[in-house]
């Protein structure tokens, strides 16, 4: 079988399809083609080739005798690769020897497989034959171009003959690449567009022009391929410059390349191996080399090693290992002894782990039906996340024991536990057992600290707007409201009875009867004013004739000197005058507030408004005469400053602790006072122990608004929002070691009710009687007894 | 001025290390230092101020205690644990060259640690061992009934099985298991040993799920450590009372599957005895020419043999009549070591405990003991033998079982003595009349109430009463499911102890009798004066509603002890609806205004406190509920029934 070498042509083959070339109507053009073209099926090669002939018969005829000689020994049975050989010695034989026409033909066999036909095959032995005929060098490397060419370089053939150098004949190994090449293009493997501007397209092995063959243009081309059925196996070669036709041989590679297989059909890659050395003696070895010594002669280094060994076993170093090698097994022991053992010492830091919780009822398989959890229950427990729940089980009845199924999560409940023993912080903690009715303190009965208001005595209903002010007259008979009404009332407290009714032009702050008993005067709060009243109808004519020359000396000593600009002493009209009201005073702010000095020569205003916070440090809220020495406390947002009137200075700054006061009062003994707060908070002040409160309490849902001592029993009250009214006992001992005791005696609920959020707004107790007054935003006013 | 202090020298910054910090230090990784934390018993902690204890950084870490690190370091199985890493290294090399012989030398001398030293620091008194047993026996029990898979291997299962087994049989030989529990995780045994209570899980016994999300290495260092601590507990255990550790395994009975019963208990003292008495003969053949006070020994320990022998009969026997006797014995000594109550110098007895308690506990525990003994009790094939042939026989019952059960049943089902049988079947075929037909809830029941009960409620098929839990201590406001339960009338067995319990009723009379005595002083004092008291009262500072609430009270105490013979029955929680009285009203309104009183902690403190209360009693008040509900439609659909 002939071997085909692919390799020799197909670097410049470019699939395309066949261009302008008529190979039909020219057989020469054909020829020159057919060399490269390795690839052609076996009759189309055949059909050339007899092409060929035909054209060539008459130059050849000579040859033709030949070929058939040869072609009979070739038949005899011709090895391929004495034929390969002489192919080889052919190629350039051929193409010295041949003449143009024949050249084509030669090439032409040249590079195709012999075997396909017989008659190529022959007509290269005859080119064998003429090996010693060198004359036509140059015609032979013209001949791959083509037909129109092929007369161009017969002119410079004659003209370079001479120069031209001629080589010896080459005798080409076997397999050499070279030898097979014919009238080969030898500008190597370099981009061809370099030529594209010159005649030619490279340059044979003997140096000369290789020409660029004829190419049609792109109709030609296309009628071409149109015209050739073949068209489409041609691929153009770009050394040559010109198409060739792969042949099946050719196709059969590139089919085989694309399937990643070896080119060659008939290569075996799993040859069988030829061992040169093996354990067979060979006659002709391939080394003669003598046996070394090392072979046979035992080594000095081993021997020492072993020796060593030896030595060690000898010496008992290297006991020889037992047979059957079991592992040890762990052995026990008394390992406590009781006599020496101690127990190991307490340490704060070493927490030993909590045992695991004992079983429930309602782990049993067989529990009480009460612990059986409904379906709800169920659903609840499965949505639950799984560290959410309370049990990590749900509780289940089986009827008898043999129903019960293994527990599913049993080795992870064991694992979780061994996760906590070892991953779990451990943490003291002083669980606090103690009784929660121990924490609540003891305090006396509340039936011991009688007597204290418990229950709702008298109703007094007539006003139309909140009731923010009241206040009862010394003597205990009278009690004056204000209301958001514009109104003052004076109330006959025995009986709930209104006396009397002042209609003023503004919402009444606050009322406060004058506490001197020999005066009767009631102090209002409307607007920008303060006015002072003399009910005269509810006194006797001398109390009132008292009060009225009171006043009118009041009112002179006032207004005698410079008038004051922040407070005006005014005249009230006849009008008024009649109605009762004494005196106005008119002052730059709405006032909150009125307060008399404990004898009722002096009181005191607050106007919040009134912007001198840089004096007294904050929005006044409250102010107080203190009820047996020459002090003066103020209260602001935050604080409660005592000064003294006489030195006129700051004593005392108490801190309450709370965000706003609402109210406040001092204890009649004058060393104590409470005050409320919006915040809700009641804070009682030791004046003597402390700037800080001694008791802050919050039992009060909404803010406080109203605190007051009474005058005469150990007693406090506090109202608030909510509408509740706390009483508290309230003792100061006059031991100064002991502190005050404060007890709360009675929560009144809802006196008063809610409306736009406010509740019960004023707590007054009357003077000498344990009786608790309060007014509220629903417009009445409560006496409590 | 005072010493400066620098930050994070003192305190928590320094007794406190975390995780990572440990991990450096020891130089070990993250699954040795677990491995040791494990074994060591060494845990995290929760440091009060996290940002301190971390030097201010408030990044999430674990904390550990610094000494504990400290004292890893000087730990020996540290050292192995480094000396298999480089095994493990230098057998990867070897194997991975192919040298099987040197790997097997190499396996052969792999560094092995032991726990026993860590056994014995964690655990100084034997006491302190047996007080962590619980979890231990928990884990043993598991892993004896786990499959055997890549990770557990089947000597650690076959090693588990052994150890609960041993452990068994010491309960079962010193009968000190005293509580059982049926639930639906398992089956929970309490035992009492030396006076430490243990408690442990035993899994029913189905072949176990092995879980993927379960870490094995975990399990199985516990596991390794729990080993060792329950070898050396029963090691000291059996020697304590005299028997050989380990006992023997009977191979042909453990083929057939015995359970339990294919450990071989013996005596100490009768192996010793067996050798000697080989050995008597040529002894006594050379007697000649000892000295008298050897022949003296002699016959002594001939003596002491000829008593022991018997009592290694009574030992092997499996009757349990003598082994009583000997916990009888037992029993009395241990009684007599009490220290003789120290006369009070008052010359009252009131609130010490007296002789005689100790001596009634000491017959109610001997009388415990022998619950079962003169029972004969045979499992029927579909009961759970490893448990009641375990719970019965720890109460001095014989125990026989079908032979589907397993080999070395004493007695088959047709033998006469049998008074019990257990089953758990719909109904029961056949019937031998001189047995009893119960199910196995009845064995679990009447330990947890220490007497024999009576059979009929538990009869096969019969619809069983709830089993409760004897580990709930009713406290006051917990619910109690039916107090009834346990009141099922003891069997009329022949049993001695019978009289006692009567006695102890009597006992319980005389109480009465006295507390009766004290409340007729109460009411003579009564008698007196009240105005005299009234100012005998005032003149000791009590206040007046004190006082008053106090006559009340003994008033209220009075009409109640009238009243409880006819409402004694009445159920204990009131119900909510009922209309408060005044003098409620008052207490409650009294207890209103206190709490205004209180400061701010302590009412945050109350608040909580009430919180858990209100928690507990509306879990209570959900349970009446519920029961009431459920007797209710009880009641309806017998009504129904009746009228159909």
């Amino acid at each position: 079988m002939p071997s085909t070498r692919p390799t020799r042509k197909a670097t410049a083959l470019k699939a395309a399809p066949a261009l302008a070339k008529k190979a039909t109507p020219e057989p020469t053009k054909k020829a020159v083609v057919a060399p490269k073209s390795k690839k052609r099926t076996v009759e189309e090669a055949r059909d050339d080739s007899e092409d060929e002939f035909g054209e060539v018969a008459i130059d050849m005829a000579s040859d033709d005798d030949e070929e058939d000689m040869d072609g009979d020994d070739e038949s005899d049975g011709a090895e391929d690769f004495p034929e390969e050989g002489e192919e080889g010695q052919d190629m350039s034989a051929a193409d010295l020897e041949e003449d143009e026409d024949e050249d084509s033909e030669g090439s032409y066999m040249d590079g195709d497989s012999i075997v396909d036909s017989q008659e190529e095959l022959d007509e290269e032995d005859v080119e064998d034959d003429e090996e010693s005929d060198f004359d036509d060098l140059v015609e032979d490397d013209i001949d791959p171009n083509f037909g129109h060419n092929l007369n161009e370089p017969l002119a410079p053939e004659s003209d370079y003959n001479p120069i031209i150098r001629e080589y010896p004949e080459i005798d080409p190994v076997y397999d050499s690449d070279s030898s097979t090449e014919e009238n080969e293009n030898t500008v190597g493997n370099i981009p061809m567009h370099w030529y594209d501007d010159y005649p030619h397209i490279g340059y044979d092995i003997n140096g000369k022009k290789i020409m660029r063959p004829a190419t049609g243009d792109e109709l030609d081309k296309f009628l071409s391929t149109m015209d050739d059925p073949d068209s489409w196996l041609s691929a153009h070669n770009y050394k040559e410059g010109q198409d060739v036709k792969l042949s099946a041989e050719e196709l059969e590679i590139i089919r085989r390349l694309e399937g990643n297989r070896i080119p060659d059909a008939d290569y075996n890659p799993y040859e069988d191996q030829v061992e040169f050395f093996s354990s067979k003696t060979e006659i002709m070895p391939l080394s003669a080399a003598p046996e070394p010594k090392r072979r046979f002669i035992p080594s000095k280094h081993e021997a020492k090693r072993i020796m060593k060994i030896v030595r060690a076993i000898r010496e008992g170093r290297i006991v020889p290992r037992k047979s059957g090698y079991v592992p040890p097994k762990p052995k026990y022991y008394n390992l406590w002894n009781d006599a020496e053992d101690k127990p190991r010492e307490e340490h704060v830091m070493h927490i030993t782990a909590p045992k695991m919780k004992l079983p429930t009822h309602d782990e049993s398989y067989n529990p009480p039906a009460e612990y059986l959890p409904t379906e709800e229950e169920i659903k609840e427990w499965n949505e639950m996340d799984k560290e959410d729940r309370p049990k990590n089980y749900l509780p289940q009845k089986y009827n008898a024991l043999r129903n019960v199924p293994g527990y599913g999560q049993f080795i992870q409940e064991r694992f979780e536990r061994c996760l906590d023993l070892y991953l779990a912080p451990r943490v003291r903690k002083n669980r606090l057992n103690i009784d929660p009715e121990s924490l609540i303190p003891k305090l006396p009965s509340p039936r011991d600290l009688q007597p204290f208001p418990t229950r709702l005595a008298i109703e007094f209903l007539g006003h139309e707007g909140r009731v923010r002010s009241i206040s009862v007259d010394p003597t205990g008979l009278w009690m004056a409201s204000g209301s958001d009404d514009k109104t003052v009332r004076i109330w006959e407290i025995s009986t709930g009875r209104c006396m009397a009714t002042y209609y003023l032009d503004e919402l009444v702050t606050s009322v406060v009867w004058g506490p001197n008993k020999e005066v009767a005067v009631l102090a209002v709060a409307c607007g920008y004013k303060v006015g002072l009243i003399l009910p005269e109808k509810l006194f006797s004519p001398e109390l009132a004739l008292h009060t009225e020359e009171y006043l009118k000396a009041g009112f002179a000593s006032v207004t005698t000197g410079e008038p004051n600009p922040k407070a005006q002493w005014k005249q009230p009209t006849p009008a008024e005058f009649e109605k009762g009201i004494r005196v106005w005073v008119h002052l730059q702010k709405p006032v909150k507030q009125v307060t008399w000095h404990r004898k009722g020569d002096y009181f005191s205003t607050v106007a919040p408004d009134a912007n001198n916070s840089a004096k007294t440090k904050g929005a006044v809220q409250r102010v107080m005469f203190h009820p047996t020495k020459p002090m003066f406390f103020v209260a602001t947002q935050r604080y409660v400053r005592q000064y003294n009137l006489q030195r006129q200075e700051l004593v005392k700054t108490m801190q309450t602790g709370v965000k706003w006061i609402s109210s406040l009062d001092v204890h009649p003994a004058g060393d104590n006072l409470i005050i409320g707060s919006y915040d809700k908070r009641l804070c009682w002040f030791d004046l003597d122990l402390s700037s800080k409160p001694y008791k802050t309490l919050r039992y009060h849902q909404q803010a406080i608004r109203s605190v007051a001592y009474h005058k005469r029993y150990p007693l406090f009250a506090s109202c608030a929002d909510d509408g509740n009214v706390q009483i508290f006992h309230g003792m100061v001992y006059n031991d100064l070691l002991q502190n005050p005791l404060i007890v709360p005696v009675k929560i009144l609920k809802n006196v008063h009710q809610r409306v736009d959020a406010l509740g019960a707004l004023c707590v007054e107790w009357h003077p000498t009687q344990p009786w608790l007054i309060s007014s509220g935003a629903d417009h009445t006013i409560k006496l409590f007894s | 001025m005072g010493k400066l202090h620098k930050k994070g020298k003192a305190g928590a910054a320094i007794n406190y290390i975390t995780r990572n910090q440990a991990l450096k230090k020891l130089q070990v990784t993250l699954a040795d230092f677990r491995r040791l934390c494990i074994l060591k018993g060494i845990y995290p902690r929760e440091p009060k101020n996290k940002k301190k204890a971390n030097k201010g950084s408030t990044a999430p870490s674990t904390f550990y205690y610094a000494k504990d690190i400290q004292y890893l370091m000087h730990e020996p199985i540290l050292g192995k644990f480094r000396e298999y890493k480089t095994f493990a290294k230098k057998m990867a090399k070897v194997m991975s060259k192919g040298q099987y012989s040197t790997a097997k030398t190499l396996a052969e001398n792999k560094p092995i640690y032991t726990l026993d030293h860590i056994i014995k620091e964690r655990y100084p008194t034997f006491t302190d061992a047996l007080r962590d047993l619980d979890d231990a026996l928990c884990m043993i029990f598991l892993f004896a009934t786990m499959p055997k898979t890549e990770k557990i291997k089947s000597e650690t299962i076959e090693n588990c099985q052994r150890l609960a087994a041993e452990f068994q049989h010491y309960i079962l030989h010193t009968r000190s298991l005293r509580k059982t529990f049926l639930s639906i995780k398992g089956i929970y045994y309490q035992a009492e040993i030396k006076g430490q209570t243990v408690t442990w899980l035993v899994p029913y016994q189905f072949s176990q799920d092995v879980p993927t999300d379960v870490d094995f290495r975990v399990m199985l260092t516990f596991l390794e450590f729990h080993q060792t601590l329950c070898g050396f507990v029963n090691y000291r255990l059996y020697s304590d009372v005299n028997l050989v550790y380990p006992p023997a395994l009977d191979l042909k009975l453990d083929e057939g599957g015995a359970g339990m019963n294919a450990l071989i208990i013996e005596s100490t003292q009768s192996s010793a005895n067996i050798a000697k008495t080989v050995n008597q003969p040529i002894t006594s053949s050379v007697a000649a020419s000892l000295s008298k006070e050897e022949k003296q020994r002699l016959q002594e320990s001939e003596k002491r043999l000829k008593s022991l022998s018997s009592k290694i009969a009574r030992i092997q026997e499996t009757e349990d009549n003598t082994t009583t006797a000997e916990n009888d014995q037992d029993a009395d000594s241990a009684m007599d070591e009490f220290p003789a109550p120290l006369p009070n110098l008052d010359g009252t007895a009131t609130g010490t405990v007296t002789f005689t308690d100790i001596q009634k506990a000491s017959q109610h525990l001997t009388h415990f003991q022998s619950l079962f003994s003169n029972c004969a009790i045979f499992l029927s094939r579909e009961v759970p033998r490893y448990s009641l042939e375990f719970v019965l026989r720890a109460l001095g019952a014989q125990v026989g079982w079908d032979a589907v059960l397993g080999e070395g049943s004493p007695f088959d089902e047709n033998d006469d003595r049998i008074t019990h049988q257990i089953s758990d079947r719909p109904t029961q075929g056949h019937r031998f009349l001189s047995r009893q037909y119960v199910q196995p809830q009845w064995a679990y029941d009447c330990i947890n109430a220490g007497k024999i009960l009576v059979g009929d409620a538990y009869f096969v098929g019969k619809t069983l009463p709830p089993h409760l839990s004897p580990f709930v201590e009713a406290k006051e406001g917990d619910y109690v499911p039916d107090a009834n339960q346990f009141e099922g009338q003891t069997e009329d067995l022949a049993i001695e102890s019978g009289d006692e319990d009567e006695e102890d009723e009597d006992e319980d009379d005389e109480d009465e009798d006295e507390e009766d005595a004290d409340e007729e002083e109460e009411e003579d004092a009564e008698h007196k004066d009240l105005h005299q008291i009234e100012l005998e009262a005032e003149a000791k500072g009590v206040a007046f509603t004190e006082f008053e609430a106090k006559e009340n009270k003994k008033k209220t105490k009075a009409a109640k002890a009238a009243a409880e013979p006819a409402a004694s029955s009445a159920p204990a929680t009131r119900s909510a609806g009922k209309k408060r009285t005044a003098a409620e009203a008052e207490a409650e309104e009294a207890k209103e205004l206190a709490k205004i009183m209180m400061t701010n902690k302590q009412q945050k403190l109350y608040t909580k406190i009430q919180y858990g209360k209100d928690k507990k009693a509306a879990e209570v008040e959900k349970l009446t509920k519920k029961k009431e509900q459920l007797a209710k439609t009880a009641k309806a659909s017998a009504n129904k029934k009746a009228k159909k």
